[in-house]
């Protein structure tokens, strides 16, 4: 089984597949496309420079991004339901007891209250909630990009189908704020996230940063782990 | 051709055919028709039939009122009153007490489901207080009953469409729009803003007078015609917006040279009305027209939610979002970030005093790919 069975250091880890391409494919496009999308969303309220069809411009890159980043966050919804054990619905959304659990085991060790960390080949259940909550702020996102944009949307457009979200959010004015606000919730998300996943790799580890380009993960063997329900 | 009833009364005003052609051309224009369409429209507006109209206040200012009486073809647009049969107006009928309420009482129960219903102000659904009592009746009940036989309601104005300003916060008479407060009204069309612009009401009857159906509405029931596009998207200004000249302070240089009034919290992109292009007090100007920026008055809950008028955002609970929002934005991702490396020096600590000995993470690059056997899949053994 091992190449090199006698080093004893390659005993004690093995690779696993854990993220599909589809699922490295949607992470680094909605990377890219939520850099773009905060960055000139922040200029749309703030417009700290001007110039010629500076806001046009900028504009228009907001709108074409949101179109990657849409298509993105819904083929990651899908996938949820069609890819493997570790993208599956069920190893985001906590609500079996063992991913309930893993969500306190994890809080709790993070808090430095827990001795042993909650081991997962996948997300562990406070990771995986983390990022079904942050799916629902893109949603947010999404729906009130929608609103804002379907009253430019040209006469004919099948966006204009989007002004039934309108009276959802109190009219354009609240559907502008909460775009706004959800933009530093991803934000500060981000950076979270960049924590978390420096923390995994440079001292838990497991190879967090790697596996997201390559879909492999190094789980150490004989360590305590699990792979969900 | 014989003269018809209008044809008459313009006459006497001094009103010439060809000024009558040129207000049909005009509102063919507003409801985007062809130029053609204004001889049809004025073959409807001059034969006799005359729909019957009454015109109900409630909370209201009468401003709808004045702005149409006061519209761009004031006489036309009168007579166009004349044309249709105004049985009911408080502020403008002659009748007073009695004999006006018996006019109402007559006109609901003689031409039930004819009469066109036209309601201005807002309903209080606070009955109990004596809110808006008329002739001994509460709004609500007139309104209940006048609309509730009527073939069409038009709301006017922001308070009979939305609640508008009774209705706003804190709500003491519990204010209702017409929609709300006689729910299932038939063919209920909404005719939004501070006051509604009496083009489009002109217009709007007009088009019920040519084509004898009631326009294609949007999702609060307003006329697409009138309703269908932001603001923002006919502004004059546009342009300055596009390319990122803005107003920063009343009266600077980028003020007086008419510059984009976003940053001075204009809601044209949050407001749809044709106000760029049917302006105001017959084509005169408009309020971005003449530097002020747009407080979305055609839009619901104006009042709470395109409020403060001069900032881009909403408040929250008092506190000013646009000047706040990023700063506390900003803070919440510094304090995050410096909890996050709180946290890693913490848990480098922990690691260091032997928690879990870091395996050498030197292997990792080699060796082949190994297939997930049993023990990746074994239960927690606790």
């Amino acid at each position: 089984m091992n190449a090199v069975p006698e080093d004893p250091l390659r005993i004690n880890l093995h690779r696993v597949y854990v993220w599909e391409l589809p699922v490295r494919l949607a992470h680094w496009l909605l990377f890219f496309s939520i850099v773009i999308l905060a960055a000139t969303g922040y200029y749309i309220g703030n417009p700290f420079f001007g110039g010629d069809l500076a806001m046009a411009r900028v504009r228009e890159v907001h709108l074409y991004t949101s179109i990657v980043f849409s298509i993105c966050a819904l083929a990651r919804v899908y996938w949820a339901f069609a890819g493997n054990r570790y993208a599956r619905w069920s190893d985001l959304i906590p609500v079996s007891r063992e991913r309930l659990r893993s969500v306190w085991v994890s809080l709790k060790f993070y808090a430095f209250l827990g001795r042993e960390p909650d081991e997962y080949v996948g997300h562990n259940g406070l990771a995986g909630l983390t990022y079904a909550v942050i799916f629902g702020v893109y949603f947010v996102m999404i729906a009130t990009g929608l609103a804002l944009y379907q009253v430019y949307a040209p006469v004919g457009s099948p966006l204009r189908a989007f002004g039934f979200l309108i009276p959802l959010f109190d009219g354009l004015q609240v559907a502008r704020l909460i775009h706004h606000i959800g933009m530093w919730a991803i934000v500060v998300f981000a950076v979270v996230h960049v924590y978390f996943a420096v923390l995994s790799s440079t001292v838990e580890h497991v190879g967090i940063i790697d596996s997201i380009l390559s879909g492999f993960k190094y789980m150490p063997r004989g360590r305590r782990r699990r792979v969900g329900p | 051709m014989a003269q018809t009833r209008l044809m008459q009364d313009l006459e006497r005003q001094g009103i010439s055919r060809r000024d009558f052609l040129a207000f049909c051309a005009s509102m063919a224009t507003l409801l985007g028709l062809p130029k053609a369409a204004a001889g049809a429209i004025a073959k409807a507006i001059e034969t006799d039939k005359r729909p019957i109209l009454v015109w109900l206040e409630f909370q209201d200012c009468a401003g709808n009122t004045e702005s149409f009486l006061r519209s761009g073809h004031p006489t036309v647009a009168e007579l166009l009153l004349d044309t249709l049969s105004l049985n009911y107006h408080e502020t403008l009928m002659v009748a007073a007490g009695d004999q006006a309420e018996s006019a109402l009482e007559d006109t609901v129960a003689k031409h039930k489901g004819e009469y066109v219903a036209i309601v201005e102000g807002a309903i209080p659904g606070d009955i109990d207080s004596g809110f808006c009592t008329i002739g001994g009746r509460s709004a609500l009940d007139i309104a209940r009953e006048v609309c509730g036989s009527a073939a069409a309601t038009v709301a006017v104005g922001t308070c009979a469409t939305f609640g508008g300003l009774p209705a706003a916060h804190p709500n003491p008479t519990r204010a209702l729009s017409v929609a709300d407060a006689v729910p299932g009204v038939k063919n209920l069309i909404n005719m939004s803003a501070c006051p509604a612009n009496a083009e489009n009401i002109a217009a709007l009857i007009v088009y019920y007078l040519t084509i004898k159906r009631w326009p294609p509405l949007d999702q609060y029931r307003r006329p697409l015609f009138a309703y269908g596009e932001s603001i923002h998207d006919g502004c004059e200004r546009r342009a300055h917006f596009d390319s990122g000249q803005f107003v920063e302070a009343w009266g600077d240089e980028a003020h007086r040279h008419g510059y984009c009034l976003y940053q001075m919290g204009c809601k044209g992109p949050a407001t749809s009305q044709n106000c760029p292009n049917v302006q105001w007090n017959g084509h005169t100007n408009w309020p971005i027209g003449c530097g002020h920026p747009c407080i979305g008055c055609a839009e619901p809950n104006f009042w709470d939610v395109m409020t403060p008028f001069y900032q881009r955002l909403p408040d929250v609970e008092g506190i000013d979002s646009s000047k706040w929002l990023d700063p506390v934005g900003l803070g919440l991702t510094g304090v995050v970030a410096a909890g996050a490396v709180a946290h890693g020096v913490g848990e480098v600590m922990r690691y260091r005093r032997g928690h879990r000995p870091p395996p050498d993470d030197g292997t990792r690059t080699s060796g082949k790919p190994r297939e997930p056997d049993a023990s990746d899949h074994e239960e927690n053994p606790k």
